[in-house]
């Protein structure tokens, strides 16, 4: 059987890792995007490699058109063609809203939310040409309910809301369908960002408590391969009239 | 009366800003006018309010940087010593697609309906913070939640401001600022504004309005003067829809044909 073929933001690292790894055990070759972790990314090549997929390296940075256009054209050269677009790659500084400056206002809007639109533009005319195409839009709770210790953060994910429900009514005439996944609390290991600000040790410890035994009705967190799960499933036959939707996958944390 | 408040309007020469400057000088609060065209399009406007005893400042800024809200900030303070209420209603619009829109138009885009609103927020919200009272109000539109069909950066940049809104509800909370804001519906000429090659929710829509009466910038203004003063003190980090049941609509025909008419 052909292997389909997918690109995916940020997939040097935790969310973006664990869709990389659960897309090629169902067939699909990976265009795996990293700006900083190159380490990551490369065992995330190895991790395809391992359950028979082949991965491409592609350095880019998402807020740079002309990087996002040279990144599309690298995997579209190599593998043939682009099925799937995932947006993943977000930057968190878990600054509050008096504690962002400027410069790096513009930084995380300008991943977070510019790189979505830049990645999504550039893969249009591939996905246009073979009348089919899926974007996922990895997003985050924090589309809806409040971060409480990043504001811009949670600005992006309010724009990515938008940018997916008019990506779906846009392209869907291309054959395209456009979802976002909202995740809840996901295990990454090593996180990027300032820590928490406003949040003593005290408060952390009393916060972790409260998060093994109320925070979470199915007892854990997410786990990255969990989002792999849902992409895996949103880019299969079974979802062709899924369009611009917004799945939480949270465990059911934001009903607590 | 709300006597020697202060209210900041961000963009006066809007269409909006005219009915929501005349309710809160009714209300007896002077104003600071933020208008591009340096009071040139609000001249009479301006006269009118200041002949009904309020007292106006006018300031011209982008606000589209730290610099210039700072700078717009200590006039404020230098005239009237106090900034009370922020209404943030710039609300820039031109059609453009995701498969062709390029950079710069969608920077500015985001840069006027989102970077002001935060930076005004950050800032002047600050300041506010100090007194421990304060009043923020944006005034955004239906498409936070409906897509536009006709412009995705301004539907990116109202879903951005409503998360804006819910953060600093919190963050400014605790300092005793109140936010909230309005998803404003359809006006007269919104099928204009909006005009779109892909979404039909302007075809006929002042007949999508359940009683067929059109929204006008006058009911905004109520809604603003309520948000702006003591008695909405328990609304925080509010998103209140403005739009006669306008979004609700989708059965067509079940329409109105003819406006409601007081008794």
């Amino acid at each position: 059987m052909e292997r389909k073929v997918a690109l995916i933001t940020g997939a040097g690292t935790g969310i973006g890792k664990g869709i990389a790894v659960e897309l090629a055990k169902i067939g699909y070759n990976i265009g795996v995007n990293y700006n900083s972790s190159e380490q990551g990314a490369l065992d995330t090549i190895s991790r395809i490699e391992e359950v028979g997929g082949e991965g491409l390296l592609v350095r880019a940075d998402v807020s740079d058109k002309e990087q996002v256009t040279q990144m599309v054209k690298a995997v579209v050269d190599r593998f043939g063609g682009i099925d799937v677009l995932v947006n993943n790659a977000a930057m968190q500084t878990n600054l509050s809203l008096r504690d962002y400056d400027e410069e790096k206002y513009d930084r995380v809007m300008n991943i977070n939310l510019k790189g979505y639109f830049f990645c999504t533009q550039a893969v249009i005319p591939f996905m246009k040409a073979h009348r089919h195409g899926r974007i996922i839009n990895i997003s985050s709770v924090h589309g809806k309910r409040p971060t409480d210790f990043d504001t811009v953060y949670a600005m992006t994910k309010g724009g990515i809301k938008m940018l997916t429900r008019e990506s779906a009514i846009e392209l869907a005439k291309y054959g395209m369908t456009v979802n976002t996944i909202e995740p809840g609390a996901v295990d990454i290991g090593v996180k990027s960002g300032n820590p928490r600000p406003i949040v003593s040790k005290e408060a952390a410890v009393k916060m972790q408590r409260r998060s093994s035994k109320s925070q979470y009705p199915l007892g854990r967190v997410g786990k990255p391969q969990d989002v792999g799960h849902m992409v895996a499933y949103m880019v299969s036959d079974q979802t062709e009239f899924l369009s611009g939707a917004s799945i939480r996958l949270d465990g059911a944390s934001m009903l607590m | 009366m709300q006597k020697n408040r202060v209210a900041f309007i961000a963009d006066a020469d809007s269409p909006s800003a005219k009915a929501i400057a005349k309710r809160l000088a009714d209300l007896g609060m002077s104003l600071v006018l933020n208008s591009p065209s340096c009071g040139e399009r609000i001249g009479q406007d301006v006269k009118a309010l200041q002949d009904q005893g309020a007292k106006i400042q006018i300031v011209t800024s982008p606000l589209t940087s730290t610099q210039a809200v700072k700078g717009v900030l200590n006039e404020i303070i230098e005239r009237f010593g106090r900034l009370d209420v922020l209404i943030h209603n710039i609300d820039v619009l031109q059609p453009t697609s995701i498969e062709a829109c390029d950079e710069s138009l969608y920077a500015d885009l985001i840069d006027q309906n989102v970077k002001t609103a935060f930076l005004c927020t950050q800032i002047m919200g600050a300041q506010m913070a100090v007194h421990q009272h304060g009043k923020i109000i944006y005034v955004s539109s239906i498409h936070d939640e409906k897509p536009t069909g006709s412009s995705f950066p301004y539907a990116l940049a109202k879903g951005a401001v409503k998360m804006l809104c819910k953060e600093a509800a919190l963050d400014l909370g605790r300092d005793g600022v109140t936010v909230n804001l309005i998803e404003m519906g359809p006006v007269d000429g919104d099928n204009v504004k909006f005009a779109s090659p892909i979404s039909s929710v302007y075809e006929h829509y002042d007949h999508k309005i359940p009683s067929v009466v059109m929204g006008t910038y006058d009911d905004l203004a109520e809604l603003v003067g309520f948000m702006a003063v003591f008695r909405s003190n328990f609304l925080n980090g509010a998103d209140v829809r403005l739009d006669g049941g306008f979004t609700l609509h989708y059965m067509d025909h079940k329409m109105r044909e003819t406006p409601v008419m007081e008794a």
